[in-house]
C-alpha cells in the first residue's frame, strides 16, 4: 500500500505531546511568575489595578457560578451567531459565484459590511431590535460574515480548469458540477473561513453585550465585564476576560478539529499542526 | 449506447499477426477533420484549415512545438471548442475520454470513487460503476488501492488511475492530452506500454497529444506533424510496424529512423 499507517507507541505519543506542550507551558509560567512578582513591587496595594493571580483565582471560585452562567450565555449567543453566519455567508457566497454579474452587482456591499465598524453599529442594531439577546445575536452574526463569504467566494471561484473541462465533457448540469466539484473543491477555504470567523463570533456576542449593557440582569461576559468594572472588582474582570479568551479558543478549537477530520485526505490543507 | 465492451485483458507482447486482424478493429469509430480552423476572440490565430482523417481504432499522435494548438486540435475534437470554420465528425453514439496532463483527479474522493466518476456524470448505475471501477483499477495495476487518496499516491500511479477513470467508461474515443508528459522517465516507458496493451485489447480510436517524438513513434499507427503557430499539418509519417510492438523495437536502425524523420519535419521552418 501506498499509505504506510504510521501507529505510533503509547510512550513516544506521551513524548510527543510533552515536547508539543512543554515549551508553551513554561512561558505560561514564566509569565504568571512575573505578573506575582509586579503584583508584590510595583503594584503593591493597588489591587484594583493589577490584582495578583491569587485574586483571580480566588474571584474565579467566589463568582464561579456567574461566570460561568456568564460565559454559557455568551456561548449560545455566538454559536447562534456564528450558525446563521455559516448558512447565510455560504449561500450567499454561492449565489453570487453563478454569475458575474450578481458578483460584481453585490460583492461591493459584502466588503462594506466588513468595512463598517461593528460598534459603530451596534447601537443602531440593539434600537431596532431591542436591549436583548437577539440583537447579540445579530452582532456576533454580522462581524463573522464576511470571512465565510469571500473564503467561500475565494474557494468557488478557484475550480481548476481541467477539471471543469473533464466535468464538461460529460455534459454535466451546473447543479451537479456544484455539488461534485465546485462546492467540495472548495472547502479547504471555507474551512478556513470558518475558523477565523469561529473567534470573531464570540468577539461580536461580546460587543453585543456591552451595547445592551445592563438591559439583563443576568447577561453574558460582556455585561458581566462592565459590572465588574462599574464595581472595581478587577479581580472578577480578569477572571472574566479570562472565560471570555477561554471561549474564543475552545470556539476556534472545535472549529479546527472538525476542519481536520473534513479535510484529512486532503493533504498539505489539514494537517495544520 | 456503447458498443459491445470487450473484456480488459492484457495482450502480451509476443511474436504478433498483422494489425487488421486484431480484435481493436471492430465498431471502432472514426473521426474525420474537414477544414478545421481556430481563430480565438483574442484575434490569435490557432489553427490554420486542417484536414485529417482517423480511421476507426486508429492510434494517432500529435506533435509540434508549444504552442502550435494541438491542444486546440483536441478539444475541437472533444467538443470542448467550436472550431470557426470547418467541421469536426464523429459518429453520434461515440463515447469519448479524455485523459489530461495533470492526472485531474479530485483529491476528496478515494481512488475507487474516482474511478467511478466519468459513469457517475454519464449516470450510470451504481452497481454497474462500482464493477467497471474495479475492472479498470485491475487493468491498470491499482486493485487494492481503492481506499487510498490521490496525495498517497506516487505520479505514476495518479496517471494510472486517470486512465482507469477514463476506460472504466469503455470509451470508442480517447483523447489524450501530454498524459506522461509529466512523469518520470521509467515511470513514461512503462506507462507507454501499458497504453499499447490498453488500446490493443479494447480496441480504441486514440488520439494523443504529445511533445515526445519517441513516445509518438512507438505508439502510433501514424505520426502528424504540426508547425508552429499558427498550427497547420507540415506532415504525416506512417509508422508500418506491427502490433503489438516490443521495447526491442526502440533500438532498431528502422525505429531511429522514423524519429529521425519527424524530428526533422519538426525542425523544417518555412
Amino acid at each position: 500500500m501506498a499509505a504506510i499507517a504510521r501507529r505510533a507507541s503509547p510512550r513516544s505519543m506521551l513524548l510527543r505531546i510533552v515536547s508539543i506542550g512543554l515549551p508553551p507551558a513554561l512561558v505560561a509560567a514564566c509569565a504568571i511568575a512575573l505578573w506575582y512578582v509586579l503584583t508584590i513591587t510595583i503594584y503593591k496595594g493597588k489591587g484594583f489595578l493589577l490584582p495578583g493571580p491569587q485574586d483571580v483565582a480566588a474571584a474565579f471560585v467566589e463568582n464561579g457560578a456567574l461566570v460561568f452562567e456568564a460565559t454559557l450565555t455568551t456561548l449560545k449567543e455566538a454559536t447562534l451567531g456564528y450558525c446563521a453566519a455559516i448558512v447565510l455567508g455560504i449561500s450567499f457566497a454561492a449565489v453570487l459565484s453563478q454569475s458575474r454579474v450578481l458578483e460584481r452587482s453585490f460583492y461591493p456591499y459584502a466588503v462594506l459590511l466588513q468595512t463598517v465598524p461593528v460598534v459603530a453599529i451596534a447601537p443602531l442594531i440593539v434600537l431596532w431590535f431591542g436591549y436583548n439577546d437577539f440583537s447579540v445575536v445579530i452582532i456576533s452574526l454580522i462581524i463573522s460574515l464576511f470571512p465565510i463569504i469571500n473564503n467561500t467566494l475565494l474557494g468557488l471561484r478557484s475550480t481548476s480548469r481541467t477539471l471543469v473541462e473533464l466535468f464538461a465533457m460529460h455534459h454535466t448540469s451546473r447543479a451537479v458540477s456544484f455539488w461534485k466539484l465546485r462546492l467540495p473543491g472548495a472547502l479547504p477555504s471555507i474551512m478556513a473561513g470558518l475558523r477565523i470567523s469561529a473567534g470573531l463570533s464570540v468577539i461580536g456576542a461580546i460587543i453585543g453585550e456591552f451595547i445592551i449593557g445592563s438591559g439583563n440582569s443576568q447577561g453574558g461576559l460582556g455585561v458581566q465585564i462592565i459590572f465588574a468594572q462599574g464595581r472595581m472588582y478587577t479581580a472578577l474582570l480578569f477572571a472574566e476576560v479570562i472565560a471570555a479568551t477561554a471561549l474564543g479558543f475552545l470556539f476556534f478549537s472545535a472549529v479546527s478539529i472538525v476542519s481536520n477530520l473534513l479535510l484529512r485526505h486532503w493533504h498539505e490543507s489539514a494537517s495544520a499542526d | 449506447m456503447l458498443n459491445p465492451a470487450p473484456a480488459f485483458t492484457m495482450v502480451q507482447a509476443a511474436d504478433s499477426p498483422a494489425n487488421a486482424d486484431l480484435p481493436r478493429r471492430a465498431g471502432a469509430v472514426s473521426i474525420t477533420l474537414r477544414g478545421v480552423e481556430k481563430q480565438f476572440d483574442s484575434g490569435v490565430v490557432a489553427l490554420q484549415p486542417i484536414d485529417l482523417s482517423i480511421a476507426g481504432g486508429e492510434f494517432i499522435s500529435i506533435v509540434g512545438p508549444s504552442g502550435c494548438g494541438k491542444s486546440t486540435l483536441l478539444r475541437i475534437v472533444a467538443g470542448l471548442i467550436q472550431p470557426t470554420g470547418g467541421t469536426c465528425e464523429r459518429a453520434q453514439n461515440a463515447t469519448a475520454a479524455f485523459v489530461f496532463q495533470d492526472a485531474a483527479l479530485l483529491p476528496w474522493r478515494n481512488v475507487a470513487r474516482n474511478a467511478e466518476l466519468l459513469m457517475e456524470l454519464e449516470g450510470y448505475p451504481l452497481s454497474e460503476r462500482k464493477a467497471r471501477a474495479q475492472e479498470a483499477l485491475q487493468v491498470v495495476g491499482l486493485a487494492g488501492f481503492d481506499a487510498s487518496y490521490p496525495h498517497q499516491l506516487s505520479g505514476g500511479m495518479r496517471m494510472r488511475l486517470s486512465l482507469a477513470r477514463a476506460i472504466a467508461l469503455r470509451p470508442n474515443v480517447m483523447l489524450l492530452d501530454e498524459p506522461l508528459a509529466a512523469v518520470d522517465e521509467l515511470t513514461r516507458d512503462v506507462l507507454q506500454e501499458e497504453l499499447s496493451q490498453l488500446w490493443l485489447s479494447t480496441g480504441f480510436t486514440a488520439l494523443l497529444v504529445t511533445h515526445n517524438v519517441h513516445e509518438a513513434v512507438y505508439l502510433s499507427d501514424r505520426v502528424v506533424v504540426m508547425s508552429a503557430r499558427p498550427g497547420r499539418i507540415l506532415k504525416i509519417v506512417d509508422v508500418p510496424f506491427a502490433f503489438p510492438r516490443s521495447p526491442e523495437l526502440r533500438a532498431t536502425p528502422e525505429f531511429a529512423r522514423l524519429t529521425g524523420e519527424v524530428s526533422a519535419a519538426l525542425r523544417h521552418r518555412e
